[in-house]
């Protein structure tokens, strides 16, 4: 009997034990996933409150209003650029773009945060509720001249942050288009103007992953930093040939950089010494790195919503190794993330999460809500990171990345083009930051079926950091 | 179903059920806070009463003859070497789980040896299920365990079972005994029956049979019958006079009978 | 012998009573405001009195664990409410099935405390129930996917509910005697019946209930390790075997991808839950009684945290919890492994009933067709959940005779019946 009161008394642990797992998971899928399914379009309880609402502003940083509700409609800024250029940051109103500050911030626009009092105050004012002001940490100037410099004809992404804080300057999706003029040709567009490249296509990141394979092999060797490498122009890896680019193996002309160290490689982007650090790392610390990069982790940002980044797990032979190495095979990321990446190295290895919030205002003028920075993870130890920031540097000194030099500024930075199989041109990427005290911003820049990343994209971070130096941002 | 009375408008509805939220869950907290206090102060009653009551349910004591200490005997157990056995015993030839035991009503302990362990009964093997009365001894291995029930308890009558044994253990007279109760018109101890399996029925109108103290005929001797605590009380003080000078041994002289009386209830940390 | 001194000024009985009668005042006064009904008015002073004539009427007349049957009735009357609120007939006709509940439960309570021996009727219980249980498939009705019930002269009513309380009282008996394997033979049976019928949360519950009053007879912790086993097996087997198993694993795992077919009734009721905030959006204001396929009685819960709010549904949650612990408590103060047994593995149904229900409602777990006790409509449920009550109170009378037996006994008393 004393055995079974005792066998009893556990039970009661377990089952106790089961209403706190009840709980525990309760809590945890409501905080992290809860705005989510209040934003999905299956919510019609909150559409059916959000009629007897208006909607407060949206407005950036600096600001200036990017939508209102004026006379019963939803308006957005006045210049059709600068419309277009912040549709994927602020969304539209009949939520065709995903996740846009319209729909995503809609339990802040549409008073769900209100306090009983305060809505007491307008029943009794006989008005009709208003919801709150979000203030979002765009700059609508600055997209605006960043959709002017973006060539037109081809799709892309951009996105612009303060690796300090996290807060996402710009982040841009091409093509965009008019949110207050959604014409069938937008809806039949091949391209699909409403899909957020930024933070939602994902695609091979090319040579801008070297930085993880550098990381990577900093990590592991000691001797990384002077460890000779000699790229022969080919490198046989199991069933695939790794070659560098500007290698036509039809014309027989074969890129190869001769000796070099782990900087140089990166400097010039050496495939080769790439795809051989790969396999003397092996996939598994590799894997390791990269996942301390935060790939293959479910990204849950309060602000936004972002694709996950995925390293490979399948099919690891020894040629799709070597070609992770250089940024190929199955590797695939957002521009956002690789921008969180280079960010990353400038902050001394310390991921900052991408914020959107800056405030969000009572319509009384109260402050509601105050955004917080925070740390999303360390993904490499700082004295990595440094040696990191000399590569990246090195690359727009005299690397792939000169185009992106700005005078007097030091701008640090890789270049990658990265094949897709369905385009007849590769996707220029550039991932860069400004290594100035007073401007830490970072960037992305990705132009799909374009070209070589340090002669498409690099020259679109030029002027691009130019602007902000000259606009307000350098100081 | 609206008859007659008027609802008010939607809008002052929602404001009032907006209020009302925090009521409902301010109540809830509420229930939850006295259920809790209410569940404590269960606990805590109980606990004192298990205290006042230290023989609440025991049916008796197993005395380990080697040792000469006794155990507390609840309803059901085990009788082992494991420590979460309810008799604990360290003699060789013990095993983990021993033996099963349950008190029955009307029959008398059962006891079970698990797997075919080795089990004597009064140096008879127990192969299945088997009845201990008060008094007898169980044997396992090399331990050796005597049986001591409650009076009060339901066994079939007369089941005290005597032994001409050196090593009987002699009753405290410290304690009170309600066996000490006796008619003075009545020979002090009645001698002891077997058994008989008819009489099992003729048992006292509870059903509770007591042991040791029948006229020949089957009569209880009115000290056991039912009647008003109160009277009880005031009887058990009219023989404490009796008992006051006689002592065990005087009365065993006097009789020459070693008497073996069922166990007395103790009533240690009762309030009078 | 002192007479037991109970302060009647701060009794935790009548405070906690009062607090709940005031809730359910509170609730349906609302709801006739709400709609002028004179019905919720008058059921806003009738619910309240029925539960205290209730719980103080049957602690008066039999005995039982008043505590106990606070909380359920705090709980069935909040059933009441919320389906009254979402649609009076269904109110109503919950608010008589707890009325023929009580009556079971009575009995139920009866039968546990006075009968003696349960030996000889455990043989019968065993036949009886398989048979009851294998009814449905031979003149049974198919409900939602399940051939469990039976319908008998316009009311449905399923079987394994009333089986469930055979399989708690046999399995305890005859653990309580050492006799593991006819008990795991029984329930195994059981089992495979059920899963004939495809009525996979039931046949859940039978197993987790075995499982547990074994572990607490035996505490051999093989016997646990093969029972969770050849759980484990048998969940793969019916995964691999049956179609809609496959179905409710692939929608728990991510609704979001058929939101409106297949996954539609877990999204709406996460939607549902986020839309109600931590404090709810007010009784009555809600839509997710038509948002929610069910909603009466597999996703009740989700209305409720959806109208009160869930920091209210983390009270219900505790509720729940205290019940279960109550009943742990009852099962320590037995004195006999029969009754021990019997109370842990009602305690243990309620609690795997619960978390199964409220899992398969927040996504922990897939959807099964298990109901949530006392809230959830149902005839069949409400009375069988009153039942297992019923038991538990049983233990709990039988421990308190014990008790004063004892005392009686201490005393040097005489008769104590």
């Amino acid at each position: 009997m004393k055995q079974t009161r005792r066998n009893i008394r556990r039970l009661c642990l377990v089952l106790c034990g089961l209403f706190v797992l009840l709980i525990g998971y309760a809590a945890f899928s409501i905080m992290t996933y809860g705005n989510r399914w209040f934003t999905s379009a299956q919510n019609t309880y909150a559409r059916q409150k959000k009629s007897d609402v208006i909607a407060g502003d949206i407005l950036d940083r600096n600001g200036i209003i990017l939508a209102v509700t004026a006379e019963g409609k939803r308006q957005y800024h006045q210049d059709a650029a600068v419309r277009s250029a912040m549709v994927h940051a602020v969304g539209d109103e009949k939520g065709n773009v995903n996740n846009g500050a319209e729909n995503f911030f809609s339990s802040h626009l549409y008073g769900f945060n209100m306090t009983l009092l305060e809505r007491l105050g307008f029943a009794v004012r006989g008005e009709k509720r208003q919801g709150d002001h979000v203030y979002l940490t765009v700059d609508s100037r600055l997209a605006a001249y960043t959709a002017s410099v973006f060539p037109g004809d081809k799709a892309g992404a951009v996105v612009v942050m303060n690796y300090e804080t996290g807060e996402v300057l710009t982040q841009q999706s091409f093509p965009n288009f008019d949110p207050e003029n959604i014409t069938y040709a937008v809806r039949n567009h091949p391209k699909n103007p409403f899909l957020n490249r930024a933070v939602q296509e994902l695609n091979a990141p090319g040579s801008t992953f070297k930085i993880v394979t550098a990381a990577s092999a900093l990590d592991a060797f000691a001797d990384a930093v002077n460890r000779p490498f000699q790229c022969t122009g080919q490198l046989q890896a199991g069933l695939r040939l790794v070659t560098d680019a500007g290698t036509k193996l039809e014309e027989g002309v074969i890129t190869s950089h001769g000796q070099l160290n782990l900087q140089r490689a990166f400097q010039v982007s050496c495939n080769n010494t790439f795809a051989r650090i790969a396999l003397q790392l092996g996939d598994e610390q590799l894997r390791k790195t990269a996942e301390a990069f935060g790939f293959n982790d479910n990204f849950l940002f309060r602000d936004l919503v972002v694709e996950n980044s995925s390293y490979p797990t399948e099919n690891r032979n020894e040629g799709e190794v070597a070609w992770t190495g250089a940024g190929q095979s199955a590797l695939t990321a957002t521009p956002m993330h690789m921008c969180l990446i280079a960010a990353a190295v400038a902050n001394d290895g310390v991921m900052m999460e991408p914020r959107m919030l800056v405030k969000t205002v009572t319509p009384l003028g109260e402050v509601r809500t105050q955004g917080q920075s925070r740390v999303y993870r360390q993904a490499i130890p700082a004295e990595h990171a440094a040696v990191l920031q000399q590569f990246m540097r090195s690359v727009v000194t005299g690397g792939t990345g000169t185009a992106a030099a700005i005078p007097g500024v030091k701008v640090c930075g890789k270049t990658g083009s990265a094949e897709k199989d369905t385009q007849e041109n590769t996707n220029a990427w550039f991932v860069g930051y400004l290594d100035e005290e007073k401007s830490p911003y970072a960037i992305c820049v990705v132009v799909e079926d374009a070209g070589g990343g340090g002669s498409v994209a690099a020259p679109i971070a030029r002027k691009i950091f130019m602007w902000m130096l000259e606009n307000g941002y350098a100081d | 179903m609206n008859c007659g009375v008027k609802s008010v408008s939607g809008e002052t509805y929602e404001l009032l059920a907006m209020l009302m939220r925090y009521v409902f869950v301010f109540i809830g907290i509420l229930i939850l806070w006295r259920a809790y206090r209410w569940m404590r102060r269960d606990a805590k009653a109980y606990r004192r009463e298990m205290k006042a009551l230290p023989d609440a349910g025991l049916v008796g004591e197993m005395v380990d003859l080697h040792t000469g200490e006794s155990q507390p005997l609840p309803r059901e157990g085990m009788i082992g070497s494991a420590g979460d056995c309810d008799i604990r015993l360290k003699g060789a030839g013990v095993a983990r789980r021993h033996v099963l035991f349950a008190f029955e009503e009307g029959k008398g302990l059962m006891i079970r040896p698990c797997r075919r362990h080795a089990v004597m009964l009064e140096d008879e093997r127990v192969k299945g299920p088997a009845f201990a009365l008060h008094g007898m001894q169980i044997r396992l291995g090399e331990a050796v365990l005597r049986v001591r029930l409650f009076a009060g308890l339901n066994v079939p009558h007369g089941a005290v079972f005597r032994r001409d044994d050196p090593t009987n253990v002699p009753y405290d007279p410290e304690e009170v005994s309600w066996a000490d109760m006796e008619d003075t018109s009545l020979p002090p101890f009645a001698p002891v029956l077997e058994c008989p399996e008819k009489d099992v029925e003729n048992m006292s109108p509870a059903g509770m049979g007591y042991a040791g103290n029948y006229t020949e005929d089957g009569q209880m001797t009115w000290q056991f019958a039912a009647y008003p605590l109160e009277e009880l009380q005031r009887v058990r003080q009219e023989q404490a006079g009796f008992y006051e000078g006689r002592t065990e041994e005087a009365e065993e002289q006097e009789e020459g009978i070693p008497y073996e009386s069922p166990l007395p209830r103790r009533r240690r940390g009762m309030r009078p | 012998m002192s007479k037991e001194n109970k302060s009647r000024r701060r009794d935790p009985a009548r405070s906690l009573l009062s607090a709940v009668m005031l809730f359910f005042f509170l609730g349906f006064f609302m709801l006739g405001i709400k709609d002028g009904d004179w019905l919720s008015f008058l059921l806003s002073l009738i619910v309240p009195a029925i539960i205290f004539v209730g719980t103080v009427g049957v602690a008066k007349f039999f005995p039982s664990d008043k505590l106990l049957f606070v909380l359920t009735n705090f709980l069935c009357a909040l059933g009441v409410l919320m389906l009254y609120r979402m649609d009076p007939q269904k109110g109503l006709s919950q608010a008589v099935s707890y009325g023929v509940g009580v009556g079971c439960m009575i009995l139920c309570i009866l039968l546990v405390r006075y009968m003696p021996d349960w030996k000889h009727v455990t043989g019968l219980m065993i036949l009886g129930g398989l048979g009851l249980l294998a009814l449905p498939l031979v003149i049974g009705t198919e409900i939602n996917g399940a051939q469990s019930w039976i319908r008998l002269g316009g009311m449905s009513v399923q079987p394994s509910e009333v089986v469930k309380l055979a399989l708690l009282l046999c399995v305890s008996s005859l653990l309580a005697r050492k006799k593991v394997l006819i008990s795991v033979a029984f329930a195994a049976v059981c089992l495979g019946v059920l899963m004939l019928q495809k009525d996979l949360g039931t046949a859940l519950l039978y197993y987790g209930v075995t499982l547990v009053l074994v572990y607490a007879a035996t505490g051999s912790k093989t016997l646990v390790g093969c029972g969770l086993a050849g759980g484990a097996a048998a969940a793969l087997l019916g995964y691999s075997m049956f179609a809609h198993v496959k179905l409710r694993v692939s929608i728990w795992l991510d609704p979001w991808a058929d939101p409106q077919g297949s996954g539609y009734q877990i999204v709406q009721s996460l939607i549902a839950i986020i839309n109600g905030g931590a404090w709810g959006v007010g009784l009555g204001l809600g839509n997710a009684q038509t948002s929610i396929p069910y909603a009466y009685n597999d996703f009740i819960f989700s209305v409720i945290l959806h109208e009160f709010g869930m920091i209210f549904g983390l009270i219900v949650v505790l509720v729940y919890a205290f019940i279960v612990i109550r009943g742990i408590m009852i099962a320590r103060r037995s004195k006999t492994a029969f009754y021990a047994l019997l109370a842990t593995g009602c305690s243990a149904l309620i609690a795997l009933q619960t978390f199964v229900i409220i899992g398969g409602n927040i996504k922990l777990i897939p959807l099964t067709g298990v109901t949530l006790p006392f809230i959830s409509f149902g005839g069949t449920s409400m009375v069988s959940s009153l039942c297992v009550i019923g038991l538990l109170q049983g233990v709990a009378g039988h421990n308190a005779a014990q008790i004063k037996e004892d005392r009686l006994l201490a005393m040097g008393g005489g008769e104590t019946e």
